[in-house]
């Protein structure tokens, strides 16, 4: 996707999203509404397939492309399995396969594949209750297959999530596959792509509390002036901005590591580290922000739980940042001390 | 809703930058001496001359000056590669440090063609060292404040006053000192002006103040009725402010923020062994995920400087980041080494690395720009004030 194009679509998502996602719809997930027009939508507009190559009906955007509108999804708190389901969509076109429409979600984790069929139980889903399909991928026999299993041959034990997301366990009891391909990309790959895309989720959420708690700085008066003049506040704020600045910086480091490196394997450093920066700073983005907005953002009625629940949620999924930290520190100790500075320039597990 | 954006977009230093990163690597190989355990936390306050003059042979002091004044006339970006393998590698770069980072570019931008033939090929040749005459008694974060004055005579300038903090005034050869040269001490940004004062003039002491952890960098510098020639003024009488606050930018933006004790990281991974306990690699991993994140934002701010655009605020950001890893380090490392170190040998090499780093880590979040400075210039960059 050239430059202007990439711009356009990035232009009319976020515009999209920050029009159409409004409070209501948020909410309504939560209470369990899924929001189908809301969802045709984005099947319309073409998000779920930005990273398909054209000759699969996809738009033919690179992994950068879909990065960038997920970071706009995380700014909106897009509460559908839209990463999800743009990541599906790309594992089904990587093995052979041809994305079909409807909401979908990955299952990473500990499965097997027998004779084309596919057997394992899977813990914090995204989305499980609302998917249609759930796509797979396993190691089996050295070579690395995508499944594709509809619903009706999965067994799901709803698990909303703690920002009111309808995630659950899936278990899978040889089960039939609509699809099933042979793909370049591993199952620890494909965690490292879903990695990535939360991490630019959280980069986006991370922009929008900074941008919420600013303007309410701004338009708090107390003691007679507006809380944004008191320097405890601007310092607070100040932080706060760091935080969120290296958050989106990791993240877009990342994303430009991956989609350069290559789908099989590019970026997988900067991914781990991005990851475990995103969730490593949610903590102190989340608790600055709350204690610049008081009572106020402590509220159902106020939109920030849309995104801090959100950042603590994203913390641990698809690898926490105790998860892909010992990733990395297992890697640096195993290259040795010599070998710390040329990795980290490198961005490289082991230089 | 929209607030200022304040965004590092990832940047590739360039092949030709890397190609150097390569010729840099292998020059410290042959040419980094010995230096002692306590030395190499600060390579960019441990001073040898000699490595200065190998170094300003390569043409890697001033690199992006002019070949006129002995520059290489090389990009920012390659500069910026020098300057992190000298950090990453402990190499004691600390003689020619600020006159490399500042001072040169003070006087490219400011200073009269005499001042900059002068002086600029010494400095390039790794053989001319500056100190900073910034700070005074009364004037440390507020340094619009400062009292040293210059009183204009025929032909140059009485200085009387005292400056602080002064990094190695007693082995430098020159100190860029901020004065006021009219006006009252009220007058703040007005009247101030910069002059290029040789640390041998008759009038100026040079007394140490030595830090908490025993060592000697800092002195108290005193000018008593010291006469300065009036072709040491730097730039025009009256432009002090504007032009150290343009010092300042290049204080604060480099990788010497957060690259001050990688050898405390180095040193952690020695004695956590190449197979530490899951929980161990993992506060490491973070740790290291952290540093990759303030290289990444550095090296963006070195892209926009390279563009052409004046990063101040993301500088001062990245400093601020930089800065409180950097007192976080040694505080981790102390912590996870007790805990899962594999030998006590390393582990009595490793606490004397720690313990020194834990007395130097005050100093970080104070120097070129308090964390308090630093937020107030990042809450100015949100639109708070």
């Amino acid at each position: 996707m050239d430059h202007d194009t990439r711009e356009m679509l990035l232009d009319t998502a976020g515009r999209f999203f920050a029009e159409r996602c409004g409070k209501e719809i948020v909410n309504g997930v939560e209470k369990g509404a899924w929001p189908g027009d809301f969802w045709t939508e984005i099947e319309e507009m073409g998000l779920p397939l930005t990273a398909v190559p054209e000759d699969k009906g996809g738009v033919g955007g690179t992994l950068a492309d879909l990065m960038a509108v997920l970071r706009l999804a995380g700014a909106n708190a897009v509460p559908v399995p839209l990463a999800e389901t743009a990541l599906a969509n790309l594992l089904i076109a990587a093995a052979g396969g041809t994305p079909a429409s409807g909401p979908a979600t990955i299952v990473l984790g500990n499965l097997s594949v027998d004779n084309g069929r596919l057997s394992g139980k899977v813990d914090r889903v995204p989305f499980a209750s609302v998917a249609d399909r759930f796509v797979a991928v396993a190691n089996s026999g050295g070579k690395f297959v995508v499944s594709v299993v509809d619903k009706a041959n999965a067994k799901v034990k709803a698990a909303p999530s703690h920002a009111g997301e309808p995630y659950g366990t899936v278990a899978f009891d040889k089960a039939a596959c609509a699809f099933s391909g042979v793909s370049t990309v591993s199952a620890e790959r494909a965690l490292e792509l879903a990695a990535l895309a939360r991490a630019m989720q959280m980069a986006g959420a991370a922009d929008k509390v900074l941008a919420t708690t600013v303007e309410y700085s701004k338009q708090r008066v107390q003691f007679g002036r507006s809380i944004s003049t008191f320097q405890a506040i601007q310092h607070m704020l100040a932080e706060l901005a760091s935080c969120v600045a290296a958050t989106i910086a990791s993240a877009e480091a990342a994303s430009r590591d991956a989609d350069e490196g290559g789908l099989a394997d590019g970026g997988s450093f900067s991914i781990a580290a991005a990851k475990t920066q995103a969730s490593d700073f949610a903590q102190r983005i989340c608790g600055i922000s709350h204690q610049s907005m008081g009572a106020m953002g402590f509220t159902h009625e106020h939109v920030l739980h849309h995104y801090t629940r959100r950042l603590w949620v994203w913390r641990r999924d698809f690898g926490s940042e105790s998860f892909w930290g010992e990733k990395i520190g297992a890697a640096v100790a195993k290259a040795g001390p010599q070998a710390l500075w040329p990795s980290l320039t490198s961005s490289k597990y082991a230089a | 809703m929209s607030i200022p954006k304040l965004e590092f977009p990832p940047f590739h230093l360039p092949p030709e930058a890397e190609a150097l990163r390569g010729e840099v690597r292998e020059f410290l190989k042959k040419t980094l001496p010995a230096v002692k355990t306590e030395d190499r936390f600060a390579s960019w306050n441990t001073r040898s001359s000699d490595f200065s003059r190998a170094l300003g042979k390569r043409g890697w002091i001033g690199i992006t000056w002019p070949k006129q004044y002995g520059g290489s006339e090389r990009s920012f970006l390659d500069r910026y590669v020098v300057t992190e393998e000298l950090l990453g590698n402990g190499a004691p770069a600390g003689a020619h440090w600020v006159a490399d980072r500042q001072s040169g570019p003070l006087l490219l931008r400011f200073g009269s063609e005499e001042q900059r033939q002068a002086i600029l090929p010494k400095i390039t040749a790794g053989e001319c060292y500056f100190s900073i005459g910034m700070s005074e008694p009364d004037s440390g974060s507020d340094l619009a404040s400062v009292r040293t004055r210059a009183e204009p005579l025929p032909g140059g300038f009485r200085v009387n006053g005292t400056k602080v903090w002064t990094s190695g005034a007693h082995h430098n050869h020159y100190c860029i000192t901020l004065v006021r040269t009219s006006g009252q001490h009220g007058d703040r940004h007005k009247g101030l002006s910069q002059l290029l004062v040789d640390l041998k003039t008759p009038g100026v002491t040079i007394r140490p103040i030595i830090n908490l952890a025993g060592r000697h960098d800092w002195n108290e510098v005193t000018f008593s009725d010291c006469f300065i020639p009036e072709e040491c003024l730097i730039g025009n009488e009256g432009d002090g402010w504007l032009q150290v606050t343009s010092e300042l930018a290049f204080e604060r933006s480099g990788p010497e923020r957060f690259m001050q004790n990688f050898h405390v990281l180095r040193e952690l991974v020695r004695v956590l062994g190449r197979q530490p306990a899951g929980r161990a690699a993992s506060i490491l991993g973070r740790i290291v995920a952290r540093l990759w994140t303030l290289r990444q934002m550095s090296v963006a701010v070195a892209g926009m400087m390279q563009g052409g655009k004046s990063p101040a605020i993301e500088a001062a950001l990245v400093k601020d980041l930089g800065t409180i890893y950097q007192q976080d380090l040694p505080e981790i490392a102390r912590v996870l080494a007790e805990s899962d170190a594999t030998t006590e040998d390393d582990m009595a090499d490793f606490l004397d690395v720690a313990q020194y780093a834990t007395m130097m880590a005050p100093s970080y979040t104070i120097q070129g720009g308090t964390t308090q400075v630093l937020r107030g210039i990042v809450a100015r960059g949100l639109g708070l004030r």
